[in-house]
């Protein structure tokens, strides 16, 4: 536990060293505040409630799920590993004394604690600026739901990327899969429009899928929705990750011998 | 011109010998934009299924603003993206020079070097989802309406081809335009998935004039379903006309400021 603790303070404070990057981060936030502005603005103006939304509670929904966008900074492990599996530099994992999953896992936890006071300090500037009447539940409970789910939900993306990444020692050419899964991942986290806009039948199916879990249903406890659905949640991104953590084993041991350290 | 023409056709015959070569790669960019645009198009059948208009458009209308964006998307990607996407790392590392010792002017050759048929799929693609918006919002077009929206269309093509050229030029001067690429893609990623007839104030602003994406789709739209006023018309040509002033001067002083691999 010590090794990944370390590995997640080197990460950590690696990210000093890209101040540019953390400020135009939390710059950038703002394109999605901007977008459900915009867009929700001219819906609202002739309506006072869509899909259960006030339009405070849209943007509200949009702060959280921005937030929790930004701090899910997972993507690049598969483009990492599938790089180097490609190019045969791969090994410089395969020696470390840590399993490779956990240092990705690891990485992408002092990353992201890096750029959680940041991220926050960008929605609350947002939440200001556009003048939003932020709705925010007050329940503890719901709110350790939320941040066990949060966890667990950036944990899944971590192990989804990685399963991604090593598949390249059977596929070997993963970048254009890995390019449309960003724009289908974006659509089924709620990243782009809450999921409780889609049909009813589409809204069950997606709740049988981690993605619901990830952004989608945290960002609506947060603001005081779906609260029956906490429990069950949790319970479900549970079963995912560990669904995926054999897969990840079952595809490792098995294609693990492929990689033999010098490119494809 | 006449060699011009001889140049850019060496360039694509020599494009798709490379591209023979890494035949997986092909389609790659269609498969990419092509799930980018379908996304979008659920996205708004979703929202229409909430909603009944967005400002004076209805769900037909917006489905010919993302199909003329993603057609203005796919001919960039099938001419020029490609080519002008190196222009940062060809200035840093001085390749620049090769580009300038050819008797072929060095845009003219990034414009056409890397063109990319892979992506012509998506400009079909395009051309559907355009015919389906014009279904759906029960559009009668005559022969003047789509003449003006090809008009535009081309237009609006320079405009997309300029802003790509400028945020790339500007390599010449400074030693990284991350950033800018940065902006780039944030702005585009919004005007991609917001009409502009969703701006107003200070994103009108920005988005009708600093960094014009969120006029690109939306003037051509605008023309065939009939909204268009005269003064929209010249505000458009006035903006196209400004940025084609500003991408010769940045690259003409760019070129004369390049001091090869020091630059």
């Amino acid at each position: 536990m010590c090794k990944y603790r370390e590995i997640a303070r080197v990460f950590l404070k690696s990210q000093m060293a890209w101040r540019a990057d953390v400020a135009f981060n939390m710059i950038f936030t703002v394109s999605r505040i901007v977008f459900a502005s915009l867009l929700w603005g001219i819906i609202f103006a002739g309506k006072d409630v869509v899909a259960g939304f006030t339009f405070h509670g849209m943007l509200s929904y949009y702060i959280i799920s921005a937030f929790l966008y930004q701090l899910e900074m997972s993507d690049g492990i598969s483009g990492e590993v599938c790089a180097r599996i490609r190019n045969g530099t791969f090994s410089k994992y395969m020696i470390l004394p840590v399993s490779i999953e956990g240092y990705f896992t690891a990485m992408e936890a002092g990353v992201a604690l890096f750029y959680l006071g940041f991220d926050l300090a960008a929605a609350l500037i947002w939440v200001f600026i556009f003048r939003i009447e932020f709705v925010l539940t007050a329940d503890v409970t719901i709110w350790l739901c939320s941040l066990c789910m949060i966890l667990l939900g950036l944990f899944f993306m971590v192990q989804l990327n990685y399963y991604l990444g090593i598949l390249t020692l059977k596929y070997q050419g993963i970048d254009t899969f890995l390019m449309i899964k960003r724009h289908f991942v974006e659509l089924v986290t709620g990243s782009i429009i809450p999921l409780a806009l889609f049909p009813e039948a589409v809204v069950r199916v997606m709740k049988l899928l981690p993605f619901y879990y990830v952004t989608y249903l945290p960002s609506m406890l947060l603001t005081g929705k779906l609260a029956g659905e906490a429990i069950s949640g949790l319970g479900i991104l549970a079963a995912w990750c560990a669904l995926m953590q054999a897969l990840i084993r079952l595809t490792w041991s098995r294609y693990s011998r492929k990689y033999d350290g010098v490119g494809i | 011109m006449k060699k011009n023409l001889r140049v850019i056709r060496e360039l694509i015959k020599i494009r798709f010998h490379n591209l023979m070569v890494f035949r997986l790669d092909f389609f790659s960019p269609f498969f990419v934009d092509g799930s980018l645009f379908l996304v979008q198009l659920l996205v708004f059948r979703v929202v229409y299924s909430n909603v009944d208009a967005i400002g004076s458009w209805g769900r037909g209308e917006v489905i010919l603003y993302i199909g003329t964006f993603s057609l203005l998307n796919a001919v960039s990607m099938s001419v020029c993206f490609f080519g002008l996407l190196g222009i940062q790392d060809k200035v840093l590392s001085g390749e620049m020079d090769l580009y300038l010792t050819k008797p072929v002017s060095p845009l003219l050759r990034l414009t056409f070097e890397q063109v990319n048929p892979g992506s012509v799929p998506l400009i079909l693609m395009s051309l559907c989802i355009i015919a389906y918006g014009a279904k759906v919002s029960r559009l009668q077009i005559g022969p003047e309406s789509l003449l003006a929206y090809g008009f535009w269309l081309l237009v609006m093509e320079i405009l997309y081809y300029e802003m790509e050229v400028l945020m790339r030029a500007v390599s010449f001067y400074v030693i990284s335009n991350a950033r800018l690429i940065q902006l780039e893609d944030a702005s585009l990623d919004l005007c991609m998935k917001l009409p502009g007839i969703a701006f107003y104030g200070v994103y009108k602003l920005v988005f009708y004039m600093i960094l014009p994406y969120g006029i690109m789709a939306t003037l051509p739209v605008q023309r065939l379903v009939g909204e268009m006023s005269w003064r929209l018309g010249l505000w458009g040509i006035s903006v196209v006309a400004v940025f084609t002033v500003l991408t010769y001067v940045v690259w003409t002083r760019g070129i004369r400021r390049y001091n090869s691999a020091s630059s």
